[in-house]
Protein backbone atom coordinates (compact mmCIF):
# COMPACT_ATOMS: atom_id res chain seq x y z
CA UNK A 1 0.00 0.00 0.00
CA UNK A 2 1.64 3.36 -0.78
CA UNK A 3 1.95 5.89 2.16
CA UNK A 4 -0.09 8.29 0.62
CA UNK A 5 -2.32 8.79 -2.13
CA UNK A 6 -3.86 11.86 -4.17
CA UNK A 7 -6.50 11.11 -6.13
CA UNK A 8 -8.12 13.40 -8.51
CA UNK A 9 -7.85 16.35 -6.02
CA UNK A 10 -8.85 19.39 -7.38
CA UNK A 11 -8.62 23.09 -5.67
CA UNK A 12 -10.56 26.32 -6.96
CA UNK A 13 -10.45 29.60 -4.42
CA UNK A 14 -13.75 31.70 -5.10
CA UNK A 15 -13.20 35.49 -5.93
CA UNK A 16 -15.49 38.41 -6.75
CA UNK A 17 -14.51 38.06 -9.83
CA UNK A 18 -15.29 34.73 -10.56
CA UNK A 19 -13.21 30.68 -9.62
CA UNK A 20 -9.82 30.81 -9.41
CA UNK A 21 -8.68 26.75 -10.71
CA UNK A 22 -5.66 26.34 -8.43
CA UNK A 23 -4.97 22.60 -9.19
CA UNK A 24 -6.72 20.24 -11.38
CA UNK A 25 -7.11 16.47 -11.58
CA UNK A 26 -3.67 15.76 -8.89
CA UNK A 27 -3.60 11.85 -8.84
CA UNK A 28 -0.40 10.46 -7.68
CA UNK A 29 1.14 7.77 -4.95
CA UNK A 30 4.36 7.50 -3.12
CA UNK A 31 6.14 4.80 -1.35
CA UNK A 32 7.51 5.03 2.09
CA UNK A 33 11.50 5.97 1.81
CA UNK A 34 10.97 8.13 -1.13
CA UNK A 35 12.47 11.67 -1.44
CA UNK A 36 9.96 13.43 -3.56
CA UNK A 37 10.41 16.62 -5.38
CA UNK A 38 7.73 18.83 -6.89
CA UNK A 39 8.22 21.57 -9.12
CA UNK A 40 6.43 23.81 -11.15
CA UNK A 41 6.50 27.66 -11.63
CA UNK A 42 4.54 30.29 -9.58
CA UNK A 43 1.08 29.87 -10.02
CA UNK A 44 0.96 25.85 -10.13
CA UNK A 45 -0.68 25.24 -6.65
CA UNK A 46 2.27 23.29 -5.51
CA UNK A 47 2.00 24.95 -2.05
CA UNK A 48 -1.08 24.28 -1.91
CA UNK A 49 -0.87 20.85 -2.95
CA UNK A 50 1.59 20.36 -0.09
CA UNK A 51 -0.83 22.08 2.38
CA UNK A 52 -3.77 20.00 1.36
CA UNK A 53 -1.51 17.07 1.67
CA UNK A 54 -0.46 18.13 5.31
CA UNK A 55 -4.38 18.44 5.79
CA UNK A 56 -3.99 22.54 6.42
CA UNK A 57 -6.65 23.15 3.78
CA UNK A 58 -9.70 20.50 2.39
CA UNK A 59 -9.25 19.86 -1.10
CA UNK A 60 -12.26 21.37 -2.83
CA UNK A 61 -13.05 17.58 -5.18
CA UNK A 62 -10.94 14.60 -4.41
CA UNK A 63 -9.23 12.66 -2.12
CA UNK A 64 -5.63 12.20 -0.17
CA UNK A 65 -5.26 8.76 1.60
CA UNK A 66 -3.14 8.34 3.80
CA UNK A 67 -1.89 5.02 4.44
CA UNK A 68 -4.40 4.03 2.71
CA UNK A 69 -7.24 6.49 4.80
CA UNK A 70 -8.86 9.48 4.05
CA UNK A 71 -7.15 12.27 5.74
CA UNK A 72 -9.40 14.38 7.52
CA UNK A 73 -8.60 17.20 9.03
CA UNK A 74 -4.30 17.68 9.82
CA UNK A 75 -2.25 14.87 9.72
CA UNK A 76 -0.46 14.01 13.05
CA UNK A 77 2.04 12.00 11.05
CA UNK A 78 3.50 14.84 8.96
CA UNK A 79 5.27 17.66 9.59
CA UNK A 80 6.15 20.86 7.52
CA UNK A 81 8.67 23.20 7.03
CA UNK A 82 8.54 26.61 5.96
CA UNK A 83 10.40 28.87 3.37
CA UNK A 84 9.68 31.39 6.28
CA UNK A 85 10.86 29.33 9.17
CA UNK A 86 7.99 30.48 11.24
CA UNK A 87 9.99 30.57 14.31
CA UNK A 88 8.06 32.70 17.25
CA UNK A 89 10.96 35.55 17.74
CA UNK A 90 9.96 35.69 21.87
CA UNK A 91 11.17 32.42 22.29
CA UNK A 92 14.64 30.43 22.34
CA UNK A 93 15.78 27.64 19.88
CA UNK A 94 14.54 24.97 22.80
CA UNK A 95 11.26 26.39 23.31
CA UNK A 96 10.64 26.69 19.15
CA UNK A 97 11.51 23.13 19.13
CA UNK A 98 9.05 22.08 22.08
CA UNK A 99 6.68 24.44 20.50
CA UNK A 100 5.04 21.13 18.09
CA UNK A 101 5.22 18.89 20.91
CA UNK A 102 2.96 20.65 23.39
CA UNK A 103 0.51 21.18 20.68
CA UNK A 104 0.68 17.29 20.49
CA UNK A 105 0.41 17.15 24.36
CA UNK A 106 3.40 15.52 24.45
CA UNK A 107 4.48 16.01 28.82
CA UNK A 108 7.37 18.80 29.19
CA UNK A 109 10.02 16.02 30.53
CA UNK A 110 9.50 14.09 27.61
CA UNK A 111 9.44 17.02 25.88
CA UNK A 112 12.50 18.18 26.98
CA UNK A 113 14.56 14.98 25.91
CA UNK A 114 12.60 14.53 22.45
CA UNK A 115 14.14 18.47 21.79
CA UNK A 116 17.52 17.80 22.92
CA UNK A 117 17.93 14.47 20.51
CA UNK A 118 16.67 16.65 17.41
CA UNK A 119 18.66 19.93 18.32
CA UNK A 120 21.46 17.64 18.62
CA UNK A 121 20.71 15.82 14.95
CA UNK A 122 20.81 19.17 13.32
CA UNK A 123 24.07 20.12 14.72
CA UNK A 124 22.28 23.11 17.22
CA UNK A 125 23.69 21.79 20.42
CA UNK A 126 24.98 25.32 21.93
CA UNK A 127 22.46 27.35 20.36
CA UNK A 128 19.59 26.00 22.75
CA UNK A 129 18.98 29.69 24.65
CA UNK A 130 19.67 31.59 21.80
CA UNK A 131 17.01 34.02 20.23
CA UNK A 132 15.67 33.43 16.14
CA UNK A 133 17.25 37.37 16.52
CA UNK A 134 20.61 36.42 16.84
CA UNK A 135 20.70 33.34 14.66
CA UNK A 136 21.70 33.10 10.84
CA UNK A 137 19.19 32.05 8.31
CA UNK A 138 20.83 28.52 8.45
CA UNK A 139 20.91 27.92 11.82
CA UNK A 140 17.26 29.79 11.78
CA UNK A 141 15.91 26.77 8.95
CA UNK A 142 18.24 24.13 11.30
CA UNK A 143 15.60 25.17 13.98
CA UNK A 144 12.27 24.92 11.86
CA UNK A 145 13.77 21.49 10.55
CA UNK A 146 14.35 20.18 13.73
CA UNK A 147 10.81 21.57 15.16
CA UNK A 148 9.46 19.50 12.65
CA UNK A 149 11.58 16.36 13.82
CA UNK A 150 11.12 16.40 16.57
CA UNK A 151 6.77 15.44 16.41
CA UNK A 152 8.58 12.43 14.39
CA UNK A 153 6.35 12.03 11.36
CA UNK A 154 6.75 9.43 9.17
CA UNK A 155 6.60 12.39 6.00
CA UNK A 156 8.37 15.42 6.59
CA UNK A 157 6.93 18.30 4.14
CA UNK A 158 9.16 20.85 3.26
CA UNK A 159 8.01 24.41 0.95
CA UNK A 160 10.70 25.90 -0.55
CA UNK A 161 13.00 25.04 2.61
CA UNK A 162 15.65 26.79 0.91
CA UNK A 163 14.81 29.04 -1.20
CA UNK A 164 14.93 32.43 0.98
CA UNK A 165 18.93 31.53 1.88
CA UNK A 166 21.84 32.11 0.23
CA UNK A 167 23.78 29.87 -2.16
CA UNK A 168 26.41 28.41 0.29
CA UNK A 169 23.93 28.25 3.37
CA UNK A 170 21.77 26.33 0.76
CA UNK A 171 24.49 24.13 -0.21
CA UNK A 172 25.16 23.07 3.59
CA UNK A 173 21.81 22.40 4.50
CA UNK A 174 20.63 20.34 1.49
CA UNK A 175 23.44 18.40 2.19
CA UNK A 176 22.38 17.59 5.99
CA UNK A 177 19.17 16.88 4.71
CA UNK A 178 20.31 14.10 2.81
CA UNK A 179 22.04 13.03 5.92
CA UNK A 180 18.55 12.83 8.13
CA UNK A 181 17.19 11.20 5.45
CA UNK A 182 19.64 8.21 5.17
CA UNK A 183 20.14 8.33 8.76
CA UNK A 184 18.52 5.03 9.93
CA UNK A 185 17.96 5.91 13.59
CA UNK A 186 15.47 8.76 13.20
CA UNK A 187 11.51 7.85 12.10
CA UNK A 188 11.03 10.09 8.86
CA UNK A 189 11.85 8.23 5.50
CA UNK A 190 9.45 9.90 3.50
CA UNK A 191 9.76 13.80 2.18
CA UNK A 192 8.54 15.83 0.20
CA UNK A 193 10.18 18.76 -0.75
CA UNK A 194 8.41 22.23 -2.92
CA UNK A 195 10.99 24.04 -4.80
CA UNK A 196 11.20 26.18 -7.79
CA UNK A 197 14.93 25.74 -8.25
CA UNK A 198 15.11 22.65 -10.69
CA UNK A 199 18.69 21.93 -9.73
CA UNK A 200 17.67 21.41 -6.03
CA UNK A 201 15.09 18.86 -7.45
CA UNK A 202 17.37 16.91 -9.52
CA UNK A 203 20.18 16.87 -6.43
CA UNK A 204 18.13 15.69 -3.98
CA UNK A 205 15.01 13.40 -4.89
CA UNK A 206 14.41 9.66 -6.26
CA UNK A 207 11.42 11.00 -8.11
CA UNK A 208 10.37 14.53 -9.77
CA UNK A 209 6.82 15.81 -10.05
CA UNK A 210 6.14 18.60 -12.60
CA UNK A 211 3.54 21.28 -12.43
CA UNK A 212 1.84 23.22 -15.00
CA UNK A 213 0.44 26.77 -14.03
CA UNK A 214 -3.04 27.99 -13.83
CA UNK A 215 -4.03 25.60 -13.36
CA UNK A 216 -1.65 23.13 -11.80
CA UNK A 217 -1.80 19.96 -13.55
CA UNK A 218 0.41 17.10 -13.63
CA UNK A 219 2.35 16.99 -16.47
CA UNK A 220 5.42 15.20 -15.89
CA UNK A 221 6.36 12.07 -13.21
CA UNK A 222 10.14 11.51 -14.07
CA UNK A 223 11.95 9.01 -11.56
CA UNK A 224 15.70 10.30 -10.91
CA UNK A 225 18.42 7.38 -11.55
CA UNK A 226 21.54 9.20 -10.81
CA UNK A 227 23.68 7.40 -8.62
CA UNK A 228 24.18 9.55 -5.01
CA UNK A 229 26.37 11.63 -4.19
CA UNK A 230 25.42 13.32 -7.35
CA UNK A 231 27.68 15.68 -9.00
CA UNK A 232 26.41 19.15 -10.66
CA UNK A 233 28.85 19.01 -12.97
CA UNK A 234 27.95 16.12 -14.46
CA UNK A 235 26.30 15.91 -18.04
CA UNK A 236 23.72 13.48 -17.11
CA UNK A 237 22.74 15.78 -14.04
CA UNK A 238 22.79 18.60 -16.62
CA UNK A 239 20.84 16.38 -19.04
CA UNK A 240 17.88 16.42 -16.60
CA UNK A 241 17.58 19.52 -15.71
CA UNK A 242 17.33 20.45 -18.62
CA UNK A 243 14.48 17.88 -19.57
CA UNK A 244 12.87 19.01 -16.74
CA UNK A 245 13.08 22.79 -17.19
CA UNK A 246 11.46 22.06 -20.76
CA UNK A 247 8.58 20.23 -19.57
CA UNK A 248 8.11 23.34 -17.52
CA UNK A 249 8.53 25.99 -20.64
CA UNK A 250 6.38 23.82 -22.98
CA UNK A 251 3.34 23.72 -20.30
CA UNK A 252 3.71 26.59 -18.02
CA UNK B 1 44.55 43.56 11.09
CA UNK B 2 47.60 41.51 13.10
CA UNK B 3 48.10 42.95 16.83
CA UNK B 4 51.15 43.18 18.85
CA UNK B 5 49.37 40.66 21.12
CA UNK B 6 49.12 37.69 19.20
CA UNK B 7 45.11 37.85 19.05
CA UNK B 8 43.91 38.17 15.68
CA UNK B 9 40.11 39.24 14.95
CA UNK B 10 37.97 36.57 13.58
CA UNK B 11 35.61 37.64 10.25
CA UNK B 12 32.19 38.29 10.46
CA UNK B 13 30.98 34.98 8.88
CA UNK B 14 28.23 32.15 9.38
CA UNK B 15 29.74 28.73 10.29
CA UNK B 16 27.11 27.82 7.67
CA UNK B 17 29.05 29.37 5.09
CA UNK B 18 31.83 27.68 6.32
CA UNK B 19 30.35 23.90 5.31
CA UNK B 20 29.00 25.22 2.15
CA UNK B 21 32.55 26.36 0.98
CA UNK B 22 33.83 23.42 1.79
CA UNK B 23 31.13 21.59 0.40
CA UNK B 24 31.64 23.39 -3.01
CA UNK B 25 35.12 22.44 -2.84
CA UNK B 26 34.60 19.37 -2.58
CA UNK B 27 32.01 19.38 -5.65
CA UNK B 28 35.09 21.15 -7.76
CA UNK B 29 37.70 18.91 -7.26
CA UNK B 30 39.29 20.24 -4.05
CA UNK B 31 40.23 23.66 -5.43
CA UNK B 32 38.68 26.81 -7.83
CA UNK B 33 39.83 30.24 -8.03
CA UNK B 34 37.46 32.53 -5.39
CA UNK B 35 36.06 34.88 -7.67
CA UNK B 36 35.38 32.19 -9.62
CA UNK B 37 33.01 30.14 -7.38
CA UNK B 38 31.14 33.50 -6.24
CA UNK B 39 30.63 34.16 -9.39
CA UNK B 40 29.10 31.17 -10.05
CA UNK B 41 27.24 30.98 -6.87
CA UNK B 42 25.63 34.31 -6.89
CA UNK B 43 27.33 34.53 -3.48
CA UNK B 44 29.02 38.27 -2.47
CA UNK B 45 32.35 38.52 -3.23
CA UNK B 46 33.48 40.40 -0.27
CA UNK B 47 31.57 38.01 2.43
CA UNK B 48 33.27 34.80 0.51
CA UNK B 49 36.63 36.12 1.02
CA UNK B 50 35.51 36.33 4.83
CA UNK B 51 34.27 33.09 4.56
CA UNK B 52 37.88 32.19 2.70
CA UNK B 53 39.09 33.67 5.26
CA UNK B 54 37.24 31.71 7.74
CA UNK B 55 38.16 28.53 6.73
CA UNK B 56 41.86 28.96 6.79
CA UNK B 57 41.98 30.52 10.35
CA UNK B 58 40.01 26.87 11.24
CA UNK B 59 42.97 25.16 8.95
CA UNK B 60 40.22 23.60 6.48
CA UNK B 61 41.45 25.22 3.87
CA UNK B 62 44.17 27.44 2.07
CA UNK B 63 44.30 30.30 -0.10
CA UNK B 64 47.10 29.82 -2.60
CA UNK B 65 47.22 33.23 -4.79
CA UNK B 66 43.43 33.97 -5.18
CA UNK B 67 42.48 30.30 -5.11
CA UNK B 68 41.07 28.17 -2.14
CA UNK B 69 41.76 24.77 -1.61
CA UNK B 70 40.15 21.65 0.67
CA UNK B 71 43.23 20.60 2.75
CA UNK B 72 43.54 17.66 4.71
CA UNK B 73 41.57 18.81 8.19
CA UNK B 74 38.65 20.13 5.12
CA UNK B 75 38.51 16.76 4.29
CA UNK B 76 38.18 15.12 7.45
CA UNK B 77 35.74 17.53 8.55
CA UNK B 78 33.56 16.85 5.52
CA UNK B 79 33.62 12.72 6.23
CA UNK B 80 32.44 13.62 9.74
CA UNK B 81 29.17 13.93 11.12
CA UNK B 82 27.58 17.16 12.74
CA UNK B 83 29.13 16.54 16.27
CA UNK B 84 32.37 15.40 14.94
CA UNK B 85 32.49 18.28 12.90
CA UNK B 86 31.57 20.15 16.14
CA UNK B 87 34.83 19.09 17.88
CA UNK B 88 37.42 19.93 14.62
CA UNK B 89 36.28 23.66 15.20
CA UNK B 90 36.42 23.49 18.74
CA UNK B 91 39.88 21.86 18.78
CA UNK B 92 41.09 24.79 16.24
CA UNK B 93 39.31 27.73 18.17
CA UNK B 94 41.04 26.31 21.22
CA UNK B 95 44.54 27.10 19.27
CA UNK B 96 42.94 30.94 17.95
CA UNK B 97 44.44 33.58 20.15
CA UNK B 98 41.47 35.25 20.73
CA UNK B 99 39.59 32.72 21.46
CA UNK B 100 42.48 31.08 24.16
CA UNK B 101 42.17 34.64 26.04
CA UNK B 102 38.01 34.27 26.20
CA UNK B 103 38.77 30.96 27.63
CA UNK B 104 41.34 31.85 30.00
CA UNK B 105 39.48 34.89 31.13
CA UNK B 106 36.62 32.87 31.98
CA UNK B 107 38.36 30.64 33.85
CA UNK B 108 40.06 33.05 35.70
CA UNK B 109 35.99 33.65 37.08
CA UNK B 110 34.55 31.97 40.09
CA UNK B 111 31.40 31.25 37.81
CA UNK B 112 33.65 30.71 34.71
CA UNK B 113 30.75 33.55 33.37
CA UNK B 114 30.89 37.36 32.42
CA UNK B 115 28.27 39.86 31.87
CA UNK B 116 28.68 41.05 27.86
CA UNK B 117 29.27 44.66 28.78
CA UNK B 118 32.88 43.30 30.38
CA UNK B 119 33.24 41.47 27.32
CA UNK B 120 32.87 43.98 25.31
CA UNK B 121 35.25 46.08 27.03
CA UNK B 122 38.08 43.32 26.59
CA UNK B 123 37.40 42.99 22.99
CA UNK B 124 37.37 46.48 22.56
CA UNK B 125 41.34 46.33 24.77
CA UNK B 126 42.91 43.67 22.62
CA UNK B 127 41.09 44.64 18.90
CA UNK B 128 40.92 48.12 19.06
CA UNK B 129 40.29 48.44 15.52
CA UNK B 130 36.99 46.14 15.11
CA UNK B 131 33.87 46.78 16.35
CA UNK B 132 32.99 45.00 19.67
CA UNK B 133 29.71 44.38 19.18
CA UNK B 134 29.97 42.50 15.84
CA UNK B 135 32.62 40.61 17.11
CA UNK B 136 31.12 40.02 20.09
CA UNK B 137 27.74 38.21 17.93
CA UNK B 138 30.61 36.27 15.83
CA UNK B 139 32.45 34.45 18.98
CA UNK B 140 28.90 33.55 20.69
CA UNK B 141 28.27 31.97 16.87
CA UNK B 142 30.96 30.19 16.48
CA UNK B 143 31.32 29.80 20.74
CA UNK B 144 28.13 28.45 20.66
CA UNK B 145 29.01 25.64 17.40
CA UNK B 146 32.00 24.83 19.06
CA UNK B 147 29.77 24.31 22.41
CA UNK B 148 33.08 26.39 23.88
CA UNK B 149 30.94 28.91 24.98
CA UNK B 150 27.56 29.69 25.86
CA UNK B 151 25.26 32.94 26.07
CA UNK B 152 22.34 33.87 27.73
CA UNK B 153 20.47 37.00 26.79
CA UNK B 154 17.92 36.39 29.57
CA UNK B 155 20.49 36.73 32.01
CA UNK B 156 23.39 38.56 30.84
CA UNK B 157 25.66 35.64 31.10
CA UNK B 158 28.53 34.96 28.45
CA UNK B 159 30.36 31.83 30.20
CA UNK B 160 32.83 28.63 29.78
CA UNK B 161 29.95 25.94 27.77
CA UNK B 162 32.29 22.69 28.92
CA UNK B 163 35.73 21.77 29.88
Amino acid sequence: MALLELKHVEKSFVHPNGVLRVLEDISFSVAEGQFVAVVGPSGSGKSTMLRIINGLIPASAGEVLYQGRQVDGVNPEAALVFQSFALLPWLTVKANVELGLEARGVPPAAREKRAAFYIDKVGLDGFEEAYPRELSGGMKQRVGLARALAVEPRVLLMDEPFSALDALTAISLREELLDIWQSRDLPVHTIMLVTHIIEEAVELADRILVLSAHPGRLVADLTVELKRPRDRRKDSFNALVDKVFSLIEERG
Amino acid sequence: MPSSTGINPIPDCQITWIIGLLETLEDRGGRDDGYKIARELNFNFGDLLKVMKAAEILNLVSTPSGDVQLEALGRRFLASDINQRKLIVREQLKQHGLFNYLIRLLRAQEDHALTREVVLEHLAMVLPNEPPEALFATVVNWGRFAELFGFNKDEDRFYLDQE
